[in-house]
C-alpha cells in the first residue's frame, strides 16, 4: 500500500513548513513548500504541450487541501488523512504546472469541504484579519485559498466549489472566485464531497498582482499586471491572440481528461463550444474596452433572491451595480424570476450530504487514519469501524454523513433524496428559462406563462426577457466575526449557500467579485469589513464570456 | 472459507444430513469410505449383531470397559457399517423430501456468476484467477481518495451474451447504484451495483426432466428471470491463523453479473437443476470462467412456505452465499423443514438472512430484521448512464451460437445417445469435450468413407456416433481416473492434449468395421495418450503386432463352444430348468460364464465376444438340451 503512516500522524500541523510569513491569526495554510526550493521533485515530465513556447510568466500557486498533490500530504484538514500522501497527483495541478503554475502550499478548509466558514478542520479554524485586529471569517469551505489570495501571498488559488465553496470565501475576503461550468475542469485527484456538485474552482485578487510576471518573457498579458478575471480566463480559455497569433498554451476547456468519468468528451466540447462566443480565436473581446463588453447586454436579476434575511448595505450595493451597468454603461437590467430557488437550498441540503455520507464509506480506520482498538473489533455487530468513524470525523462531517445516511434510508428515500432530485431539475428548468441561450446538454423544453411571477413584465407573447447574465449578490451577509461564526447553530451557516447553491445544482458557471459596500454606521458598530461578493451567473458552458464580462463588470464598478 | 473437520466431513459424505439418532453422537472414529469397501460383507446376521451389541454405545457408562474385549477393528468395522445403513436410510428419504403434504414452498434463487473479462469493471486492472496477491490493483479498486470509476465497456460483451442466452430483454440504457455496507473486502464502502435500472430483464429458463428437476415437476418447468444486473466483486479474504486476515484486492473490482429468478421454483431438486443450467448456458456462451466447484458461481436463495391451498406467500427468508450444488438443495430442504416445523408449533416465521454451512442439518440465523443493513442505494453519481445499442445486441444475439439445450436435443434425436451421455458431452471440459467429439466423429466418417451428401441411414449414423460418444465420455474418463499424472492435463479442459481425435478416429474406424477387437482398441487408445502412436501410425502399429482381428470361422465358433460345455452338467441343468419352465428368468449369467471360458480357451483377439454369445447359445439350444421337451 502506498499510504504512509507515521508514529503520532494525529498531529496535523507540518511544523517545518509554517514558518513564513503566515500569520497566526490566518491559519490559511495546511501545508507550505518552503520558499527556496523551487518547483518541487515532480516526476512527470511536462505533459505533451511542452513542444509549446515555454510559458510567459510563472505563478505561485496555493491549492486547498482537498485535492491531490504528490509533494504534500493531501489532510483534507481532517484527522483521517493526517498523513495521508497520495500516490498520484490531481490533473488540474498537472494542468497548472504546465501553464508555468509553481505551487507553494496546501491550504485549510472545512473538513472535506463540508462548511461555510472554514472552521470545521483539524487543523484548526482560518481567519481572515479585516481591517482590524478582530478576526473575521474568510468563508468556506475553500476559506484557506481565499484568505492566501487575499493576503497577497498567491497568484491564484484553487478551491473546490459545492454549493458556493469558492465563491462564499472569494465574497468575504474581497477576492474573486469563480466555479467553471461543471464537466470542464477535471476532478480527478480531488477527494470528492458531492461528486455530482463538486466542481475545482479558481480564485485570484480582483486587482492586478505584480508577483510573478516578467520571468518568462510577457508575451501574454503585456501590461505588466493582471486582473484575476484575466488570469483566470487566460487559463480557462487559453491565449489565443498573443503576438502574431501563436497561441502558447491551450485553454483548460478543450483538455478533456480520461481519468474523470464526467469530464467532457472532447466532441462534447466543441459542441458546446459552437454555440458559444469567446471560445474562438477571432473572438476579440480582450483587447475591447470594458464599455464596449458591457453595452447591450442583458443581465437579470432574480426577484427571488431579494430576500429578508439580504442585509442593506449589500441590497443597496446590489442595485447599485444594476443602476451603473444600466445608467452608464447603456446594458439592460431587468427582474426575472426563479421560482425553485426557495427549495432549491433543502434540495442541496439533501444531495450533498448523500453523496457524501457514500463517498466518506471508505474512511474507516483500517486504511485510513487511527483505527479505534480499545473499541470491540467484531465486524458482525458492524462495531468495528463505528468506534473509528466516530472519533476520526469532525462534528459537522458527523452531522452531514448522518443527514445524508437518513436521507438514502430505504423508509425516507423516496421523500427526500428522489424528490431533491426533482428540485434540482426544476432548477434547471428555472434558468434554462431565464437564459437567452439554450442549454446544450438539454432538450429544448416549453415552460408554462402561468407558472411565473406576476411582476415579471413579458417581453412580448412568447414570454418574458431573455437574459446573457443573472446579477446577484452571493452571499446574504458580509463576513462574521469568527467568534459569531463560533457559537452559530449549523442551519444558520447554511443559510448562507442561499444564492451560491442554484447554479450548483444546475452544473452552471458562476464568479463572485468583490463589490464594495458603504457602511452604514447604525449597521456595523465596529469598522468591519467593506466588500461584499456580487455573483454573476451564465448559461452552460457560456465560461469565456462570463469571465470577459465579469472582467468588465469590475472595471465599470471600480471606475464608478 | 474455514476448513472443515475431517470428522465432520466424512460423516457429511456418508449420512448426507443426519438425526440425532443416527451416528453423530456415536463416536465414529475418521474412516475413509473405501476401506469398508475393500473388506468382505461377512452378511446380514452379523450386522443385525453389532446392532444390538451394547458395546457400539460408548453412552452407558457401565459398559466402558467393555471395548477391551471387542477388537478395535471390529468396532470400527461395525460403526462405519451402522453409519452407512442409516446413511443410505436417510438418502432414500431425501427421494422423497421433494415435498411435504400440506405444504407448498417457494424459492427464488439469486445467482452470481463472474464474467469473463480480461479487465475489471471499473478500471483498466486486468482480471486474473490465481496471479500473486495485489499485483492487479488500480487506483479506484482500492478507493484512493480522489480517484474514480472508468466502466470498460468490454464487460458488456459477456455480460450481455449471458443475457441473451437467459432469454432476457437488454435494457437500451441501465444504470449504476451503489450498495452501501461496511466489509472491510469492500474497499470503497459500497459496490457498484445496477438496482433500480439492470440491463437485462424478463429472461426465461425452460428446464426439462432430463435436467434433474424434481418428478413432481413433471416433463418441464419454466421459471422466470426478474432482471440480470452487473456489479462488482469483493477482495478476496484469506484467513490466517490468530484471527487474522488477508486480503487480496486482485479480485475486488471484478465484474460480476446476478441473476434474480422470479420466486417460481416449488422443489428442491428443481432449484439445483436451475442453478447447474444457468451455469451451463454460461459456459456455453463463455460467459463465466470458473463453475461453482471453482468459485465462480454462488448463491443465494428465498425460501418461503405456505399451508397448500393458501393465498400469497409465506414470509420469505433468505439464505446467502451458497457454493455447491449439494449445498443450494440441502439448505432449501432443511429451512423449509425448519419453517414449517415453526407454523407448526403455532410460530411465526420471523423475515430474516440465514447461513448454511457444509454438513450441517440446519440453516442458522444471520441477522434479523431489525439487524438488517439499509443498503441506502444510490445512483453512483459518477457514472454516466450505460446505453446498449441494438446493433450491439444484434451481432451478440446472431454470434450466440447453439444454445446447450439445442445441442442435447440434436444429440439424442440424431445421433441416439442417451440423455445422460448427451449431457455430459456438452458440460464436461467447459464445453470443449463436445467439441473433441464432433472431431472424433467428423474424422472417423471420413476414415469410413462416408461423405457428408450421402444420407446414410439413421442407424448406422447412429451407431457410428455411439461408438464415438462411448470413447470420448467413458473410456476417456478412465483413463483421466487411472492414468497417473492425468488430472492435470485434464483440467486444461482439452481432451486433444490427452488423445488426439484423429488417433482416436483411426482406431475408431477399425474398431467400428470390426478389424479389431474392443480390447486391443484399448490397447492402441493407451498407447496413442502415451504418444507411441499417432493417427498415421496406428494401421502399422496393427500390421507390425499382428493385432487384426481374424475371427474364427462358424465351426471353429460351434467346436469352442461344445468343448467348454464339457463337464459344466450342473450348468446345463439350469438351462434346461429354464426351458421346461422350472426357471422363470434364462440364466444369462452362467451363459455369460460359459462365453467367458470360451473367451479365454479361445484367445480373445480371433473372437466376437456378442458372436461367441450367439453360437454359444445356439449350440446349447440345439445340441446340447436337444433332448429336452418343451
Amino acid at each position: 500500500m502506498l499510504i504512509q503512516r507515521r508514529p503520532n500522524g494525529r498531529h496535523l500541523r507540518h511544523v517545518c513548513c509554517c514558518t513564513r510569513q503566515q500569520r497566526r491569526l490566518l491559519n490559511h495554510f495546511i501545508s507550505q513548500i518552503p520558499n527556496t526550493k523551487h518547483d518541487p521533485p515532480h516526476p512527470s515530465p511536462p505533459p505533451p504541450t511542452a513542444h509549446l513556447p515555454s510559458p510567459p510568466s510563472t505563478f505561485t500557486l496555493a491549492v486547498k487541501d482537498n485535492i491531490a498533490a504528490t509533494s504534500q500530504p493531501t489532510t483534507c484538514a481532517s484527522s483521517f488523512l493526517a498523513t495521508y500522501h497520495s500516490p498520484f497527483e490531481a490533473t488540474i495541478i498537472t494542468q497548472l504546472r504546465a501553464r508555468g503554475a509553481r505551487l507553494i502550499g496546501k491550504t485549510n478548509l472545512d473538513e472535506f469541504g463540508m462548511g461555510s466558514h472554514s472552521t470545521h478542520s483539524a487543523a484548526g479554524p482560518t481567519g481572515k484579519t479585516g481591517e482590524t485586529a478582530v478576526p473575521y471569517s474568510a468563508g468556506g469551505s475553500s476559506g484557506g485559498s481565499a484568505a492566501a489570495v487575499a493576503a497577497g501571498e498567491v497568484d491564484l488559488a484553487l478551491g473546490t466549489d459545492t454549493g458556493g465553496s469558492v465563491r462564499l470565501p472569494a465574497a468575504y475576503c474581497g477576492v474573486v472566485g469563480f466555479k467553471p461550468s461543471y464537466g470542464m475542469v477535471s476532478r480527478f485527484g480531488v477527494v470528492p464531497y458531492a461528486n455530482s456538485l463538486d466542481t475545482v474552482g479558481f480564485l485570484a485578487a480582483a486587482t492586478g498582482t505584480a508577483t510573478g510576471t516578467g520571468t518568462g518573457g510577457g508575451t501574454g498579458g503585456g501590461t505588466g499586471t493582471r486582473s484575476g478575471v484575466e488570469r483566470i480566463r487566460e487559463i480557462i480559455v487559453g491565449d489565443n491572440d498573443g503576438e502574431g497569433g501563436k497561441k502558447w498554451l491551450a485553454g483548460l476547456w478543450q483538455e478533456h481528461d480520461p481519468q474523470d468519468p464526467t469530464s467532457l468528451s472532447v466532441a462534447a466540447r466543441t459542441r458546446c463550444a459552437k454555440q458559444r462566443v469567446g471560445y474562438g480565436s477571432g473572438d476579440a473581446s480582450k483587447q475591447r474596452d470594458h464599455g464596449e463588453v458591457l453595452k447591450g447586454l442583458k443581465f437579470g436579476l432574480p426577484l427571488e433572491y431579494n430576500i429578508a434575511e439580504l442585509e442593506p448595505g449589500i441590497r443597496d450595493a446590489w442595485a447599485g451595480a444594476a443602476r451603473i451597468l444600466q445608467d452608464r454603461y447603456g446594458a439592460l437590467v431587468v427582474p426575472v424570476s426563479l421560482p425553485t430557488t426557495k427549495q432549491a437550498l433543502a434540495a442541496y441540503y439533501v444531495i450533498a450530504p448523500a453523496e457524501a455520507s457514500s463517498n466518506l464509506a471508505k474512511y474507516d480506520g483500517i486504511r485510513y487514519g487511527q483505527r479505534d482498538t480499545d473499541a470491540a473489533s467484531d465486524a458482525a455487530g458492524g462495531v468495528l469501524y463505528a468506534a473509528s468513524r466516530g472519533k476520526g470525523f469532525g462534528d459537522e462531517v458527523k452531522r452531514r454523513i448522518l443527514l445524508g445516511s437518513y436521507t438514502l434510508s430505504s423508509e425516507a428515500m423516496d421523500n427526500y433524496f428522489i424528490r431533491a432530485q426533482r428540485v434540482r431539475r426544476l432548477v434547471r428548468r428555472d434558468f434554462n428559462r431565464v437564459f437567452a441561450l439554450d442549454n446544450p446538454l438539454h432538450e429544448r423544453e416549453t415552460f408554462d406563462l402561468t407558472e411565473l411571477d406576476e411582476s415579471i413584465a413579458m417581453e412580448d407573447k412568447w414570454g418574458p426577457e431573455e437574459v446573457d447574465f443573472l446579477l446577484c449578490p452571493t452571499a446574504p451577509t458580509l463576513a462574521p466575526r469568527l467568534a459569531d461564526v463560533m457559537s452559530q447553530t449549523p442551519v444558520d451557516a447554511y443559510m448562507n449557500d442561499v444564492f451560491t447553491v442554484p447554479a450548483s445544482l444546475a452544473g452552471l458557471p458562476a464568479i463572485s467579485i468583490p463589490m464594495s459596500v458603504s457602511l452604514g454606521s447604525e449597521d456595523v458598530p465596529t469598522p468591519g469589513p467593506r466588500a461584499a461578493g456580487l455573483q454573476l451567473i451564465g448559461q452552460y458552458w457560456d465560461d469565456a464570456r462570463l469571465l470577459a464580462v465579469s472582467d468588465a463588470v469590475l472595471k465599470a464598478l471600480q471606475v464608478s | 472459507m474455514s476448513r472443515i473437520p475431517t470428522a465432520e466431513l466424512s460423516r457429511y459424505l456418508l449420512a448426507g444430513q443426519l438425526t440425532r439418532n443416527g451416528c453423530l453422537y456415536s463416536q465414529i472414529p475418521r474412516i475413509p469410505p473405501a476401506r469398508q469397501l475393500r473388506r468382505p460383507s461377512t452378511g446380514q446376521t452379523r450386522t443385525l449383531n453389532t446392532q444390538s451389541d451394547p458395546t457400539t454405545t460408548p453412552t452407558t457408562p457401565q459398559n466402558a470397559p467393555t471395548p477391551a474385549i471387542t477388537p478395535l477393528r471390529k468396532q470400527l468395522k461395525d460403526q462405519a457399517k451402522a453409519a452407512k445403513a442409516s446413511g443410505k436410510k436417510k438418502k432414500k428419504k431425501n427421494v422423497d423430501n421433494q415435498t411435504v403434504p400440506g405444504w407448498d414452498l417457494t424459492v427464488g434463487i439469486e445467482i452470481h456468476a463472474q464474467l469473463n473479462t480480461a479487465r475489471k469493471l471499473f478500471s483498466p486492472a486486468a482480471s486474473s484467477v490465481n496471479d500473486k496477491p495485489n499485483s492487479h490493483v488500480a487506483l479506484f479498486d482500492v478507493a484512493m481518495p480522489g480517484s474514480q470509476p472508468l466502466f470498460q465497456p468490454e464487460t458488456l460483451i459477456p455480460a450481455v451474451r449471458a443475457a441473451l442466452a437467459l432469454g432476457c430483454n437488454i435494457q437500451p440504457v441501465s444504470r449504476f447504484d451503489r450498495k452501501h455496507y461496511f466489509h472491510w473486502d469492500q474497499p470503497s464502502g459500497y459496490q457498484i451495483t445496477q438496482y433500480y435500472h439492470p440491463f437485462a430483464r424478463d429472461g426465461c429458463i425452460s428446464l426439462q426432466a432430463r435436467d434433474g428437476i424434481a418428478a413432481e415437476d413433471g416433463e418441464g418447468v419454466e421459471i422466470g428471470i426478474q432482471q440480470v444486473q452487473m456489479e462488482q466483486d469483493t477482495a478476496k479474504t484469506m484467513a490466517q491463523p490468530g484471527g487474522v486476515h488477508w486480503l487480496d484486492f486482485n479480485r475486488v473490482g471484478l465484474p460480476l453479473v446476478e441473476i434474480i429468478t422470479r420466486p417460481q421454483i416449488h422443489h428442491p431438486a428443481t432449484a439445483v437443476a436451475l442453478v447447474r443450467k444457468v451455469q451451463m448456458l454460461l459456459r456455453s456462451v463463455d460467459a463465466c470462467v470458473l463453475g461453482m466447484e471453482a468459485g465462480g458461481l454462488r448463491a443465494d436463495i428465498n425460501v418461503s412456505v405456505r399451508r397448500t391451498g393458501a393465498e400469497g406467500l409465506g414470509t420469505r427468508t433468505e439464505i446467502k452465499n451458497l457454493s455447491s450444488f449439494k449445498a443450494v438443495e440441502d439448505a432449501i430442504i432443511a429451512e423449509r423443514d425448519r419453517q414449517i416445523a415453526v407454523l407448526e408449533a403455532g410460530g411465526v416465521v420471523a423475515g430474516e438472512t440465514r447461513g448454511w454451512s457444509l454438513g450441517s442439518t440446519e440453516t442458522r440465523r444471520l441477522r434479523g430484521k431489525e439487524g438488517e443493513v439499509d443498503y441506502r442505494y444510490m445512483p453512483d453519481p459518477d457514472l454516466a448512464p450505460v446505453v446498449i445499442g441494438e446493433d450491439l445486441v444484434a451481432r451478440l444475439a446472431s454470434s450466440l451460437g447453439m444454445l446447450p439445450d439445442a445441442e442435447v436435443d440434436q444429440l439424442i434425436d440424431e445421433y441416439g445417445l442417451s440423455a445422460k451421455d448427451a449431457i455430459s458431452l456438452t458440460t464436461i471440459d467447459n464445453g470443449s469435450r463436445i467439441e473433441y467429439f464432433y472431431r472424433v466423429l467428423d474424422a472417423l466418417e471420413q476414415q469410413l468413407g462416408i461423405k457428408a451428401d450421402i444420407e446414410s441411414t439413421d442407424d448406422a449414423k447412429q451407431r457410428r456416433a455411439l461408438i464415438a460418444a462411448n470413447w470420448c465420455l467413458h473410456e476417456l474418463g478412465k483413463l483421466v481416473e487411472t492414468a497417473p499424472g492425468v488430472e492435470t492435463a485434464a483440467l486444461s479442459g482439452d481432451a486433444e492434449t490427452l488423445v488426439p481425435s484423429a488417433a482416436l478416429a483411426t482406431i475408431l474406424a477399425h474398431l467400428h468395421s470390426r478389424r479389431i477387437t474392443t480390447k486391443v482398441a484399448k490397447e492402441l487408445f493407451w498407447r496413442a495418450f502415451r504418444r507411441e502412436i499417432s493417427a498415421d501410425t496406428v494401421t502399422t502399429a496393427i500390421d507390425d503386432d499382428g493385432l487384426w482381428f481374424k475371427e474364427l470361422s462358424q465351426d471353429e465358433y460351434a467346436a469352442l463352444a461344445d468343448e467348454v460345455v464339457q463337464g459344466e452338467e450342473k450348468v446345463l441343468g439350469e438351462f434346461a430348468r429354464f426351458k421346461q419352465g422350472k426357471a422363470k428368468a434364462y440364466p444369462q449369467g452362467k451363459l455369460m460364464f460359459l462365453v467367458g471360458k470360451m473367451m479365454r480357451q479361445g484367445g480373445d483377439q480371433r473372437m466376437d465376444p456378442a458372436e461367441a454369445e450367439r453360437v454359444l447359445r445356439a449350440r446349447i439350444e440345439e445340441v446340447h438340451l436337444s433332448g429336452l421337451g418343451e
